[in-house]
């Protein structure tokens, strides 16, 4: 079993398949981080479109809340944490700066021409993570 | 003191040094292409964004946040510059200045929280679209070459990103284009057709305008409009760096920043400034958390000028236009269609209305002003809605209020009670009411009065304790009344 392992989470249905996966191989004892990265180009859209910030802050808790009842559920302990930047280089760096085992992030689903115009997140992670890579599909 | 100093200019200063790097090579071409909407010399608007990025990054009020020469403000100047010329553009600049220190000083930016979403969202979609429009002049039914140009550099701009991520693509766009026309000639415009490069630093001079009240007459408007315009943009974006990194910025000190690097950069032949959201994310996501990054900013923008200056005239104009559509496009808010459908009706009439007024007036500042009011009538006729309940008890007669008593909604009040002689006493029940205003206390007074002219006996029940105390201060009810 794992000790300690990170989950890249947006909080859309991929991420929350990925949350689903790590159950088969985590237990009590598994101590997970949920990193949920805030692009600054979706700042904008969050000004324009919510009240103050401490319900900017409720609604990105919001967002994650199926991950954080399916750990609550199973009795996984967890902290969430959350980083501003670029997706995919905030993830590699928070990956190889901490001492995770394993980071599992899930996968958009984007065919290769999608990919190729707007960049794969799993991908990037793969290819410059330092730790094990999960992309659940 | 010193602490906060080493914080805001030397966390991480290689990161910080890069982000304003490339800002500076994304501003350039905004800051070319904003002079010429203006109508001045590129120089006015290249000057400004130096001269407004390096004080701003000293006087500012939130570290990390961009300001230059803006379209916001080039938008608003065109009739000025236009019927009087340059020298009262730099003069309603420096105007602009004192009116946003005052501002600052009066600590205005308080009152940006009474700008409603509706009406920012109006405001970044009018601005948008005034881009867009602006640009037509250069795109259209120039030349073949001009579209072709136009088309290149949109496909730069949108796709190179993908593949090339240090560089801003619509550098890449400048210099490949350019590089292109130089080699090949083709039939556009130039930079160089519009206006003159020069190398050097901006020098102090006073505008050449008489000091008249004339003088003072022709440029108060504009520079009242620049300086509520660039406060507006300048906090907006202030509170979307913010949000990006999750840090609280003072808004005052920025508006009184603001002040003072317009005041300056009009002295120093540069145009009139503010913050600039679409480069601002660009400096947070390249890592930029520092006044560092938006010093290095302004001063490398300088340098370059000073290097590739004689380049720069040779840049065509479709290459700009290109640029501008792509800050159009940046710059509106994509989620107003979604949000016109699901927000309440008053609030997507108010953001409508909102662009509606920039569309005609071509003043951004009038939007914001007229859509601040529309949105506080709704909000008055919204709350200004009182109920008033009568029902019969065993031993009275109780009308019972409901809702926010104030000037506004007294008529309505007024209206639903009904004074006759009735057979039990009178309860007047302000449990679920609040008197918020000497109206209000009045109208409490002619409602006992009226009543009691029928012969009721009156008796006021459960008033909370705010609306006690005015009734108690400004009321000329007697204890009695009040049980």
């Amino acid at each position: 079993m794992y000790k300690s392992i990170l989950l890249a989470a947006d909080g859309s249905e991929n991420s929350i398949r990925a949350a689903e996966e790590t159950l088969n191989f985590i237990n009590e004892e598994t101590e997970v981080t949920i990193l949920n990265v805030i692009d600054p180009t979706d700042s904008k859209n969050d000004v324009l479109h919510s009240g103050p910030s401490e319900s900017i802050m409720h609604k990105r808790k919001e967002k994650l809340s199926k991950i954080i009842n399916l750990y609550e559920t199973n009795n996984i302990s967890y902290t969430i944490q959350y980083e501003h930047g670029v997706p995919n280089e905030t993830v590699v760096a928070f990956a190889n700066k901490g001492h995770y085992q394993l980071v599992v992030l899930g996968n958009r689903g984007l065919n290769s021409l999608q990919e190729m115009v707007m960049g794969s997140v799993s991908h990037k992670v793969a290819k410059r993570s330092e730790i094990p890579v999960m992309i659940v599909k | 003191m010193l602490e906060k100093f080493k914080k805001e200019w030397l966390t991480a200063p290689g990161t910080n040094i890069l982000a304003g790097v490339v800002v500076a090579l994304a501003l350039i071409p905004e800051a070319i292409a904003f002079s010429i909407i203006a109508g001045v010399d590129p120089m006015v608007g290249l000057y400004a964004s130096f001269l407004i990025a390096v004080i701003i990054s000293f006087v500012g009020g939130r570290p990390a946040m961009i300001s230059a020469a803006t379209g916001a403000i080039a938008l608003l100047i065109v009739p000025l510059v236009n019927d009087y010329g340059v020298d009262y553009l730099l003069a309603a600049t420096i105007l602009m200045g004192v009116i946003q220190l005052v501002f600052g000083l009066l600590k205005v930016g308080k009152l940006m929280k009474f700008i409603p979403n509706s009406v920012m969202i109006g405001f970044v979609n009018a601005l948008a679209i005034m881009i867009f429009m602006s640009q037509i002049e250069h795109i259209f039914g120039i030349s073949i070459d001009s579209y072709v140009y136009v088309i290149a550099t949109l496909f730069i701009v949108y796709v190179f990103p993908k593949f090339i991520k240090k560089v801003p693509a619509p550098l890449i766009a400048l210099v490949v284009l350019t590089g292109v026309y130089i080699i090949f000639g083709s039939n556009v415009g130039t930079v160089g057709d519009l206006g003159t490069i020069e190398r050097s630093l901006p020098s102090f001079f006073i505008p050449d305008v008489p000091f008249t009240m004339e003088t003072l007459m022709i440029i108060l408007p504009y520079s009242l409009s620049m300086a509520v315009v660039g406060l507006v943009e300048s906090l907006l974006t202030a509170r979307i760096v913010d949000n990006a990194t999750d840090t609280y910025s003072s808004k005052n000190k920025e508006s009184r920043g603001q002040g003072i690097a317009n005041f300056i950069t009009g002295f120093f032949g540069g145009m009139g400034g503010c913050a600039m959201i679409g480069q601002s994310i660009i400096n947070v996501r390249s890592g930029a958390t520092t006044r560092l990054s938006t010093f290095t900013a302004g001063v490398f923008l300088m340098f370059l000028i000073i290097v590739l200056g004689d380049w720069v005239v040779q840049i065509p104009m479709p290459i700009l236009a290109g640029i501008m559509v792509m800050v159009a496009i940046g710059t509106f808010d994509w989620n107003s269609f979604k949000y016109i459908a699901k927000a309440p009706r008053t609030d997507s009439f108010v953001m409508l209305i909102t662009v509606t007024i920039v569309l005609f007036t071509h003043n951004l500042a009038i939007g914001v002003i007229v859509g601040v009011i529309f949105s506080a009538l709704f909000f008055a006729t919204k709350i200004s809605k009182v109920d008033v309940h009568l029902e019969e008890m065993k031993n009275t007669i109780t009308l019972s209020f409901e809702g926010q008593i104030f000037f506004a909604s007294i008529d309505t009040t007024l209206e639903q009670i009904d004074f006759k002689k009735y057979e039990k006493p009178v309860q007047l029940d302000f449990s679920k009411a609040h008197l918020w205003d000497d109206s209000a206390v009045d109208a409490i007074d002619t409602i006992v009065r009226k009543f009691e002219e029928k012969g009721n006996i009156v008796h006021i029940r459960e008033l909370n304790t705010d609306s006690r105390k005015i009734v108690k201060e400004l009321s000329q009810l007697n204890e009695q009344h009040l049980t």
